[in-house]
């Protein structure tokens, strides 16, 4: 088993989808979190000025789906076959999208812009974007095939991310994708993970 | 009848990497070019909503990455192992992170702040990431392994999108990333395509 180094800020952001993933694998990594003030000196260091990175026997990988993929594939949670491993990584492409008008919020430094964004967000593109996937989604809850795959673990890790920015519930009335979340948290090294993580 | 169809508009856009990565590796593949009003009406039967869609083996994939992925991978040209595989994953991200950029520039409607994020793209975005990928580039012009990869020819796409606004060789101090240009414009198959594709403005 090659030796992993993730490095990211202390937040969910854009890697707690990665420690999910070492998680669910039950894969052993080193998970360094740095502060804000040492990010300066780190980031001419990285491929392209950015976190996360991953380090693999010395090698360094960046860009978060890259490396969401790899630990997908070291953790069996990539799809069984090419096509399924297509359908995996259009999942996960469409959560880019969104993720994308998330950050467009998020980063807003305009108090009422950013009320506004938000308004639009979570009544018009949000659930836009959960009514498409709950017909992507079978009822087994599950994205592709019947076991759980890093499509439905990106899934749950953007809607954990977004409950502290939405009134409500986003998944209420969506019955597939309520089993995604069910499916994802109720696996056990997962279940783990997020214990540790969310009892401070 | 081939086993692939392609479909999206009368454009490289989004698609040209994908038809780029067939013909390097010699697959065949209907593609379907659709006019803007016949749209809407082929809208809500695709999976997300937006193209390119590929049909192969009784399934739809839709997003451009991850139907030129999986191309990639038929042809044998994604790296020859998951760690090369990464490595190329996380050059096309990079790609893609530039490609959204041009595209904002292209379709903001405000004329001065289009000239600003000209500007942006001009000064900070294109330089950083020719230097970026300056350095993940091999001297034989390859960013993966010695051999044409998907992440080669979608940095050789990137820069004939970016052409048109930002003329003049913006390639001209970088010697790895040149010879990446001229590796993947090289390669017969692909000089083939772009001398015989479809003529579109974008």
């Amino acid at each position: 088993m090659p030796s992993y180094k993730l490095t990211y800020f202390k937040h969910w952001g854009r890697a707690g989808v990665l420690r999910l993933l070492f998680a669910a694998g039950g894969i052993e990594f080193e998970d360094v979190r740095i502060e804000r003030e040492q990010w300066p000196e780190l980031k001419p260091k990285t491929p392209m000025g950015q976190i996360p990175i991953l380090e693999v026997d010395g090698t360094i990988i960046c860009q978060t789906k890259a490396i969401g993929r790899l630990i997908a594939k070291e953790a069996g949670l990539a799809g069984k076959t090419p096509l399924e491993a297509a359908q995996v990584d259009m999942i996960v492409d469409g959560l880019s999208d969104l993720q994308v008008k998330i950050v467009d919020f998020f980063i807003e430094k305009d108090e009422k812009k950013k009320q506004e964004k938000i308004k639009e967000f979570a009544e018009k593109t949000l659930p836009m974007f959960l009514d498409t996937y709950e017909k992507l989604a079978n009822s087994s809850g599950h994205f592709v095939g019947d076991a759980l795959t890093w499509a439905d673990v990106d899934f749950f890790s953007l809607m954990f991310f977004l409950k502290d920015h939405l009134p409500n519930d986003p998944l209420k009335g969506h019955v597939n994708l309520t089993k995604v979340r069910d499916n994802v948290t109720s696996n056990p090294g997962i279940a783990a993970w997020m214990e540790k993580e969310t009892s401070h | 009848m081939p086993a692939y169809k392609l479909t999206y508009f009368n454009a490289r856009g989004r698609a040209e990497p994908i038809r780029l990565l067939f013909a390097a590796a010699g697959i065949k593949y209907e593609d379907v070019r659709i006019e803007g009003a016949d749209w809407p009406a082929l809208k809500p039967k695709t999976p997300m909503g937006h193209l390119p869609i590929l049909e192969v083996d009784g399934t739809t994939l839709c997003e451009s990455t991850t139907i030129a992925r999986f191309v990639a991978k038929r042809a044998g040209m994604v790296g020859k192992d998951d760690l090369e595989e990464a490595k190329a994953d996380m050059i096309v991200d990079g790609v893609k992170e530039v490609f959204r950029k041009l595209l904002t520039m292209f379709f903001e409607k405000d004329e001065s702040k289009k000239e600003e994020l000209k500007k942006d793209v001009f000064e900070n975005t294109l330089p950083e990431c020719l230097r970026s990928f300056g350095k993940l580039a091999n001297p034989s012009g390859y960013f993966v392994g010695d051999s044409l990869s998907w992440a080669d020819v979608e940095f050789y796409n990137l820069m004939e999108m970016v052409r048109p606004s930002f003329p003049g060789d913006l390639l001209k101090d970088n010697a790895n990333l040149s010879k990446v240009i001229a590796n993947v414009g090289g390669n017969p198959a692909i000089a083939k395509w772009i001398k015989e594709r479809p003529e579109s403005a974008f």
